[in-house]
C-alpha cells in the first residue's frame, strides 16, 4: 500500500505535462497543417521537413536536446518546462498530420459550395470545412491524446517527477522490483479509461448530429 | 417577391398554366427584351493539352431561361464554373450583372467574390453543409457575405424555405432530408444571396426520376417568377417546356442553339441530332 501513495505523487506531473503538451500541439499543429496543405512550395516544403524531423527523432533524444542543450545555454528551462515543450512540439507534428487528413476527408464540394456563395477562404475554413474536419479528426486526435498520457513517461528521463519517476524511485528505495510498476500500470489504466470513454461518447454524439 | 423583374410577362403562382399554353415565339420575344445579365466573350479554358472551352460566346438576357444540353465531357460544367469563377478562364471575358472579369488580367479575390454572389450555383451533388441545420445552411452566407443580422437572415431564409415548401425542415440537419429536399434547400440557399442569375449543373442527375420532378417543379416556379437561369440538364421535357432557348454544347463549343421545340425536334447539326436522339429515345 505504501507503494500506492508513493507512485500517486507522480499523477499531477504526468497530467500536467500531458495537458500542456497537448495544448501546445493542438495550437501549433494547426498552422503546420495549413502550411503542409498549401500549394505554395515555400510553405509546404518547410512544413513537411519540420514534421518529419519532429517525428523522426525519438522523444527522449528531443528531451535531452531541449533540456541539456537549449535549456542550459540560451534560456533556463526546468525539467517540467523542457518536457512539456519537447512533447508539445512532437505533438504538433502528429496533430498536424491528423488535422491534415481531417481536412482532406472533407469533400471538395464543400469548398466549392462555400466559394459559390461568396464566402471568403477564411470563412469557408472556419465556418464550413474546419468544423467538419474536426469531427473527422476527433477519433484520431483522442487516440493520440491517450497515447501521449502513457508516452509522457519519457519525461522521467530528464527528472520530471511523474508516475514512472516515482515508481522508479520507490523501487530503488524499497527494493521492491515489481510492485511499484504494477501500481504505475494500474494508475495509467485508471487515468486512460475515462478519457477513452469520453472521446467515444463525444464522437458518437457528433456523428449522430450530422450523420450523412 | 423581390426577384420578380418582369411582372407584366411573368405573373405569380397561376403562371404555370399561362406558360403551358403560351406560344414559344411569344416567350422568345419577351426574353430578348432584357439587357444581358450574363455575357461571355471568347471564353476559353484548357487543362494541359485538353481544350475544354474554345472561344465560347454566350449572352443571356434578364429573365431568360437557357437550357444547356450536350454529351458528357462537352465542357458544360466548366462553362458554368467559369461564369462564377470557380474556374478561372484562360482567355475571354465574363460579365455578370455589372461585374466584368477579363481573363487576361489578374482577378482580385474581392472581385471574384463579388461576381460569385451575383451568380447562384446549384450543384448536382447538392453540397449542403452537413454540420449546420437547414436554416443555418441558408442563413450563413447572408450574414457573412451580405452582412445581414442573424434575425434578418433567418427571416429571409424562412421565406425562401417556404417557397421551396420545406419550412418545416428548418431546424433539422440536412441528412434528415431526402435528396430532392436537399436539392430544394440548396436552391433556397443560393437564392438567399439575391443572385441576378441562377446556374444549375445537372440538378436532378443524382436523383430518382420521381424525386427529380419535385426539384424541377421548384425550378419551373423560379422561372415563372422571372429569374434568369442557365440550366445544364438532360431533362428534355424541362428544356422544351420551361426554357426560352436550348443551347447544345459539344467538344468545348456551342454547336447549335435556338427556340426549344426547334432545336429538340429538328436539330440541324449532326452531333446534336445524335445526342438528342440518344436522350429523347430512351
Ligand atoms: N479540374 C480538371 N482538371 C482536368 N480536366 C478537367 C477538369 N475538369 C474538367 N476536366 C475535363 O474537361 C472536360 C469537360 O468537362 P466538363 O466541363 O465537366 O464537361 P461536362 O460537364 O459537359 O460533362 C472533360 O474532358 C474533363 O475531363
Ligand atoms: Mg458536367
Amino acid at each position: 500500500m505504501e507503494h500506492v501513495s508513493a507512485v500517486l505523487l507522480g499523477v499531477p506531473y504526468t497530467l500536467l505535462v500531458t495537458v500542456v503538451a497537448l495544448a501546445i500541439g493542438a495550437v501549433l499543429g494547426l498552422p503546420l497543417a495549413l502550411a503542409r496543405r498549401s500549394p505554395l512550395a515555400v510553405l509546404n516544403v518547410p512544413a513537411r521537413v519540420v514534421i518529419d524531423v519532429l517525428r523522426g527523432i525519438p522523444p527522449v533524444v528531443w528531451l535531452f536536446i531541449i533540456f541539456f542543450g537549449i535549456g542550459n545555454q540560451f534560456v533556463t528551462l526546468d525539467p517540467i518546462q523542457a518536457g512539456s515543450l519537447g512533447l508539445g512540439l512532437i505533438s504538433a507534428a502528429y496533430l498536424a498530420e491528423i488535422y491534415r487528413s481531417g481536412l482532406g476527408a472533407v469533400h471538395s464540394g464543400q469548398w466549392e459550395a462555400s466559394s459559390a456563395l461568396g464566402l471568403s477562404r477564411t470563412d469557408s475554413m472556419v465556418r464550413v470545412v474546419g468544423p467538419q474536419a474536426f469531427r473527422v479528426a476527433l477519433p484520431a486526435a483522442s487516440t493520440y491524446a491517450i497515447g501521449l498520457l502513457k508516452d509522457s513517461s519519457v519525461v522521467s528521463a530528464i527528472g520530471v517527477a511523474d508516475i514512472v519517476f516515482q515508481a522508479t524511485g520507490d523501487s530503488r528505495a524499497t527494493g521492491a522490483a515489481l510492485a511499484p510498476f504494477l501500481v504505475a500500470a494500474a494508475i495509467y489504466i485508471l487515468l486512460g479509461t475515462p478519457l477513452a470513454i469520453a472521446s467515444r461518447r463525444m464522437d458518437s454524439r457528433l456523428r449522430m448530429r450530422v450523420a450523412r | 417577391m423581390e426577384i420578380v423583374r418582369d411582372p407584366q410577362t411573368r405573373t405569380g403562382s397561376d403562371a404555370v398554366d399561362v406558360r403551358a399554353s403560351a406560344q414559344p415565339t411569344d416567350r422568345l420575344e419577351v426574353s430578348r427584351k432584357g439587357p444581358p445579365v450574363v455575357s461571355l466573350k471568347g471564353l476559353s479554358k484548357h487543362y494541359g493539352e485538353n481544350v475544354v472551352l474554345d472561344k465560347v460566346d454566350l449572352d443571356v438576357s434578364a429573365g431568360e431561361v437557357v437550357a444547356m444540353v450536350g454529351p458528357s465531357g462537352a465542357g458544360k460544367s466548366t462553362l458554368l464554373r467559369c461564369i462564377n469563377l470557380l474556374e478561372v478562364p484562360d482567355a475571354g471575358t465574363v460579365t455578370v450583372g455589372d461585374q466584368c472579369v477579363d481573363a487576361g488580367k489578374e482577378v482580385s479575390a474581392k472581385d471574384a467574390m463579388r461576381l460569385r454572389r451575383t451568380a447562384g450555383m446549384v450543384f448536382q451533388s447538392f453540397n449542403l453543409f452537413p454540420h449546420l441545420t437547414v436554416l443555418r445552411n441558408v442563413s450563413l452566407a447572408q450574414e457573412r457575405v451580405l452582412g445581414r443580422s442573424r434575425a434578418e437572415a433567418d427571416a429571409r431564409s424562412m421565406e425562401l424555405l417556404e417557397r421551396v415548401h420545406l419550412a418545416h425542415k428548418a431546424d433539422t440537419y440536412p441528412a434528415r432530408s431526402s435528396g430532392g429536399q436537399q436539392q430544394r434547400i440548396a436552391i433556397a440557399r443560393a437564392l438567399a444571396m439575391d443572385p441576378q442569375v441562377m446556374l444549375f449543373d445537372e440538378p436532378t442527375s443524382a436523383l430518382d426520376p420521381e424525386v427529380g420532378l419535385e426539384v424541377l417543379a421548384v425550378m419551373r416556379e423560379l422561372a415563372e417568377s422571372g429569374m434568369t437561369m442557365i440550366v445544364v440538364t438532360h431533362e428534355i421535357p424541362f428544356a422544351r417546356d420551361v426554357s426560352d432557348r436550348v443551347v447544345v454544347m459539344a467538344d468545348g463549343g456551342i454547336i447549335e442553339q435556338g427556340e426549344p421545340h426547334q432545336v429538340i425536334n429538328n436539330p440541324q447539326h449532326e452531333r446534336s441530332q445524335r445526342f438528342l436522339r440518344a436522350v429523347t429515345e430512351r
